[in-house]
């Protein structure tokens, strides 16, 4: 446990992901003050943390606030999934900037003593005879926009710890998915109809967002030095989560994938290039390290992730203040 | 103002609660419920008859390497006998990466031929199950993977030999597991690694001439 009364920035605490860190950071006896930023409001009441809403692409009010509250922990949530909360041309290009802006202004704060980075374990790549489940020690081999995006972040965050002397923790978290969170693959999972690859039907894992939040609160909390995978234990394929959740199953074999990709876009859940991997070659790595490092373990198999995600109702009933009353 | 609720529920054939039962891959995609099914399958096309079982260990990694005829399915039906006898999960080296095919092996439990995989298998307390190269005699093992080895010598763990008699043509199959190879010098660079490996080869050349023997003098095999 670390000396009480360490300032924390959260960068990204509008998300889902951030807000929740966010909430969690605020329970710990250890942190004093929390400041977050993002480009949009936080989407959970924060008892304790200051919000700045800045766009990231605002360097200088970015720089200017990270100097002033002057943070010994930077948490980067920070990063922008293609087809999430941005577009696939937008989101590279945000990622980028926000890295750029707090990881740049962590590197001049004298107190600071830690950062731990959001990062994903689609910079393994999957290309053709790469490791089915790689471990932290596993050659980076980006194979997507999204890949090499993080990729850029973790290499600018290695860097950052070199240069400035401070601990650099990487997260490498499985796709994020569940209720009210933003996720091209939540999405595609939640259609009537979905495609799948009647060839390969791959395996992939998923996270739960309370696990992946609660990983970065420990990683924050022991100032982990290195990289980590966060990952549901077990595994699925995606016709496997498709009868879980009751969809219609929609087998493609190759060229067609070409207009599937168009029409799930018409219909509000377009397919970036690293879902499309998750299709045809899946997306798995050995989560074994985080529990032996932080004392993190997660119960919640990949596939109770997915149900929680099909559980999630498509409309929710609001009740009227006369209902509540009478109930 | 009427405040009753505008948002209702849309009358959704499909419940809120997860389908029940389908079954799930395991964390290397190998799908029990798909080997269950061809499991009949094995049986109906290969009569394996199989010894040795007793020196696999009841728990923990253990690397196997098993002799692999051309055009047979020596490897995989090993395997199948040895997950129907002992219960334990066994995941054979080698598959291919490309679809059809590799999706396919990865479903019945097959991993990639490297070194790392092999490595994070045998942590995780799996059978791993490595093919020395293929050979087209019958009685004649090919060479054997130094560099597959090496995980499992790295992490003291027991290598087996899996010698496997079969024609591809004719249903019976022999299969016998040897007692562990041990280490004949005590190096401890890269040579061990290779120095084991052509222990292994020799004596699974061996094993195959002793299990083509017994099965001239008809031996009787516990089934």
């Amino acid at each position: 446990m670390p000396a009480a009364g360490r300032r924390v920035l959260v960068s990204g605490v509008g998300g889902e992901l951030g807000s929740l860190t966010a909430s969690l950071l605020e329970d710990e006896p250890w942190v004093s003050s929390i400041v977050g930023i993002d480009a949009d409001p936080p989407r959970r009441r924060l008892r304790r943390t200051e919000v700045h809403v800045v766009h990231p692409s605002d360097r200088e009010r970015i720089v200017d606030t990270v100097e002033r509250f002057d943070p010994h922990v930077l948490v980067h949530l920070a990063v922008w999934e293609p087809e999430a909360r941005a577009n696939s041309s937008i989101a590279p290009l945000l990622t980028h900037q926000a890295a750029t802006a707090f990881l740049g202004a962590a590197a001049e704060c004298p107190s600071m003593e830690a950062v731990v980075a959001r990062s994903g374990i689609e910079v393994y790549g999957r290309r053709p005879g790469a490791p089915t489940r790689p471990d932290e020690d596993s050659r980076l081999d980006p194979t997507t926009a999204y890949g090499r995006s993080l990729f850029e972040l973790e290499h600018a965050a290695t860097s950052l710890g070199a240069s400035a002397g401070v601990r650099v923790a990487r997260l490498r978290l499985a796709s994020v998915v569940g209720p009210h969170l933003p996720s091209p693959l939540g999405r595609l999972l939640r259609q009537p109809v979905v495609p799948f690859s009647l060839m390969s039907d791959s395996p992939f894992t998923v996270v739960e967002q309370i696990q992946a939040a609660r990983s970065f609160v420990a990683a924050a909390c022991a100032r982990y030095d290195g990289a980590l995978n966060v990952v549901a234990p077990g595994a699925i394929t995606l016709y496997q989560a498709l009868r879980r959740g009751r969809r219609i199953p929609m087998p493609l074999l190759g060229p067609e994938w070409f207009i599937a990709r168009r029409v799930s876009h018409l219909f509000g859940a377009p397919i970036p290039d690293h879902v499309m991997e998750v299709i045809h070659r899946g997306r798995l790595a050995d989560g074994g390290r985080l529990a032996a490092a932080l004392g993190v373990r997660s119960t919640t198999t990949a596939a109770e992730v997915i149900d929680r995600l099909h559980a999630w109702p498509s409309v929710i009933r609001v009740r009227t203040p006369s209902e509540a009353l009478a109930s | 103002m009427n405040a009753t609720a505008s948002v209702t529920p849309l009358s959704n054939a499909r419940s809120a609660t997860p389908a029940p039962g389908p079954s799930v891959v395991d964390e290397w995609g190998r799908d029990q419920a798909t080997v269950d099914v061809l499991e009949p399958f094995v049986r109906l096309r290969f009569h394996v008859r199989s010894t040795g079982l007793e020196h696999l260990p009841d728990e923990g990694g253990a690397l196997l390497v098993s002799t692999n005829r051309r055009w047979s399915w020596d490897p995989m039906v090993a395997a199948f006998e040895i997950t129907r006898r002992t219960s334990r999960t066994v995941r054979v080296a080698g598959r291919s990466d490309r679809a059809p095919g590799g999706a396919a092996l990865r479903r019945l439990g097959g991993i990639l031929a490297r070194p790392d995989e092999v490595a994070t298998a045998l942590d995780e307390g799996d059978l791993v199950m490595v093919a020395a190269s293929p050979s087209v005699a019958q009685r004649r093992a090919g060479g054997v993977d130094h560099r597959l080895l090496a995980p499992a010598i790295e992490r003291g763990l027991t290598i087996l030999p899996l010698a496997v008699l079969s024609s591809p043509l004719r249903r019976r199959v022999r299969m016998t597991i040897g007692e562990p190879v041990r280490a004949g010098s005590r190096r401890r660079g890269p040579l061990a690694d290779v120095e084991r490996a052509d222990a292994t080869r020799a004596r699974l050349d061996e094993m195959l001439t002793e299990v083509a023997a017994s099965m001239r003098r008809g031996s009787s095999w516990r089934a």
